[in-house]
């Protein structure tokens, strides 16, 4: 039966390596070479190939001394940050909730899910457009509702939009944990709770006894794909600011790099590259640590 | 918790949370049969009936209808290839207990790692060279992308899956196309699931890829449609009688098969997420 196996593997794992060959693996070496040289694009500055056009580290000394690369990572760090708080809170409250109830269950939860689906390029313009009409008039503005100026042209401003970004992450994401936190809560022993409430335990003690521990699985899920999709964001920030107002985070600095600086494409991919070595950062630790929750389970 | 909380509040907080959650999408939904100066002056107010005249408007005067076709070219042809080049290929890694297939598997699971920036740049010219800076270049790139996830998510099913019932249908003659169309990919159905949706929602939604392959040309996706209705009537402020219809056109067929799917999507997606 090996044989078999043997004869056909060739044949059926051929398609894969050619396309992940010429979309994935030759385009990453490319892009570290080219981090190196000296590259335009379209030709090497100084020489026919990124070897000839070579500048050793100096595209990446730019890129750390860049302040826009500077301001991008410490605006995504902190919009990070802050989303990946709040999206886990609202996630966690809806699991709960919805897990509290007897009726509608599926409806609410199908009701906190459906942003997840859309797309955050098309619906960040329709929040572009609730922020400027809505909250910055009829709600918040001076004139409105209430008064709220931290509410108001939240996308002319580069800390006020961190607001802005945060309502659309959570009204995308959080239903999507949501659901993983409901597995995990499914998984839960009912046991677990009687044993605790035969010991006295009241309910705030069973939620920080019982139920966060028994979650941590899930946490570790929700945690870091909130983190590293967070941390690679790009569609809202397109659509609410593009960058303008010193609010461009990572992924769209590394996009504007070759049109702020006449076609530097060696910086921009030495930018890339820092990226990349970041996004992986937080995705070994995520492996590293789930690995070893594994194995104490 | 239930004696504490009265269930009637958290009832309460669970129907505001979902009015929410639903209103840009029903603020889009009323404002998409509005004129603009309707939009703009009074975005809340409900429109005057049942009036399809800007959307449909906005679908010839930005030709959302070409881009809607080419979007469901690419999602579909796309998310076609990467379930059967990926369930092909984890099949073979799982059975064929080779060199090769370690070294695959590392390959595609330590590509998981690179964010789509990392290798942007050297992919668009490489691409451009070939000649395939175009629609079927931007199906085969994200073919090759979207490889990795789904490899892993098959190869991690395809392990719990007993040789047995492949064996028996060997030694009965079938030939190995026969095996993988009648024996293997049924018993994948539900990852297949999974896969498609996630792979399908990323194609479907993308900015991306499509800004920097197809840009500003005629036939453009859905999402492009919106970005350069946004961008390019912006000197006067913005078309928001274009962009609302656009929008919504790109999210009707998503709620739509959301309405009819979404037991199916929602498990997929929570499966996808607990196995990586």
């Amino acid at each position: 039966m090996n044989k078999f196996y043997k004869k056909w593997f060739f044949p059926f794992v051929i398609p894969a390596i050619v396309l992940f060959g010429i979309v994935v693996l030759v385009p990453f070496i490319i892009g570290v070479i080219n981090s190196f040289s000296a590259w335009r694009g379209v030709y090497y500055k100084g020489g026919s190939n990124a070897f000839e056009a070579w500048v050793g580290l100096k595209n990446y000394v730019n890129a750390i001394q860049d302040e826009d690369f500077q301001h991008a990572l410490g605006y995504t760090i902190v919009f990070t940050i802050v989303a990946v708080i709040a999206v886990n809170i609202v996630a966690l409250a809806q699991a709960l909730l919805i897990n509290s109830i007897g009726h509608a269950i599926g409806l609410f939860r199908a009701t906190f899910f459906l942003p997840n689906l859309l797309g955050g390029l098309a619906m960040g313009y329709i929040w572009l457009f609730i922020y400027e009409n809505i909250f910055s008039k009829l709600l918040f503005g001076p004139d409105g509702l209430i008064p709220i100026d931290l509410l108001c042209n939240m996308t002319q401003d580069r800390w006020k939009n961190i607001i802005a970004m945060l309502i659309i992450t959570v009204w995308q994401q959080s239903g999507y944990m949501m659901l993983i936190y409901t597995t995990g809560l499914a998984n839960i022993s009912r046991d677990y709770y009687e044993a605790a409430q035969i010991d006295g335990a009241n309910a705030v003690q069973r939620f920080f006894y019982v139920t966060v521990p028994m979650l941590m699985p899930s946490f570790t899920i929700v945690f870091f794909m909130t983190l590293s999709g967070c941390f690679k964001m790009l569609d809202p920030n397109v659509a609410l600011t593009n960058g303008e107002f010193d609010t461009r985070m990572l992924a769209l600095q590394v996009m504007r790099v070759p049109a702020d600086t006449s076609n530097n494409y060696g910086l921009a991919q030495a930018e890339a590259v820092l990226f990349f070595l970041m996004v992986a950062a937080v995705s070994v630790t995520q492996v590293v640590l789930t690995k070893r929750k594994e194995i104490e389970a | 918790m239930s004696r504490k909380f009265p269930k009637v509040i958290i009832y309460a907080v669970l129907i505001i949370g979902a009015l929410v959650t639903l209103f840009p999408i029903v603020f889009l939904l009323i404002n998409s049969m509005k004129s603009q100066t309707e939009i703009v002056k009074t975005p809340l107010a409900l429109p005057k009936g049942l009036n399809l005249q800007y959307i449909a408007a906005a679908i010839e005067k930005i030709d959302l209808v070409p881009s809607f076709l080419v979007t469901l070219l690419i999602t579909v042809v796309g998310v076609l290839l990467i379930v059967v080049i990926s369930s092909a290929v984890a099949w073979m890694m799982v059975r064929y207990k080779g060199k090769a297939s370690t070294v695959l598997l590392l390959c595609f699971t330590a590509s998981m790692l690179i964010p789509f920036q990392a290798l942007m740049y050297p992919l668009i010219s490489e691409f451009d060279k070939m000649g395939l800076k175009n629609v079927p270049g931007l199906i085969i790139m994200y073919a090759g992308f979207g490889l990795s996830m789904s490899v892993f998510l098959y190869h991690g099913f395809i392990k719990s899956i007993p040789k047995s019932l492949e064996e028996a249908a060997i030694v009965d003659g079938a030939n190995v196309f026969q095996v993988y169309t009648r024996v293997i990919m049924p018993l994948l159905k539900p990852t297949t699931a999974t896969v498609a949706i996630l792979n399908g929602m990323w194609l479907w939604n993308d900015f991306m890829l499509p800004f920097l392959v197809i840009g500003n040309k005629p036939l453009k996706t859905l999402t492009l449609s919106v970005y350069f209705a946004k961008a390019e009537n912006g000197q006067y402020g913005n078309a928001w009688d274009l962009v609302f219809p656009a929008v919504l056109v790109s999210i009707v067929p998503i709620i739509v098969i959301f309405l009819i799917l979404q037991k199916q999507i929602m498990k997929g997606v929570t499966a996808g997420a607990v196995k990586e």
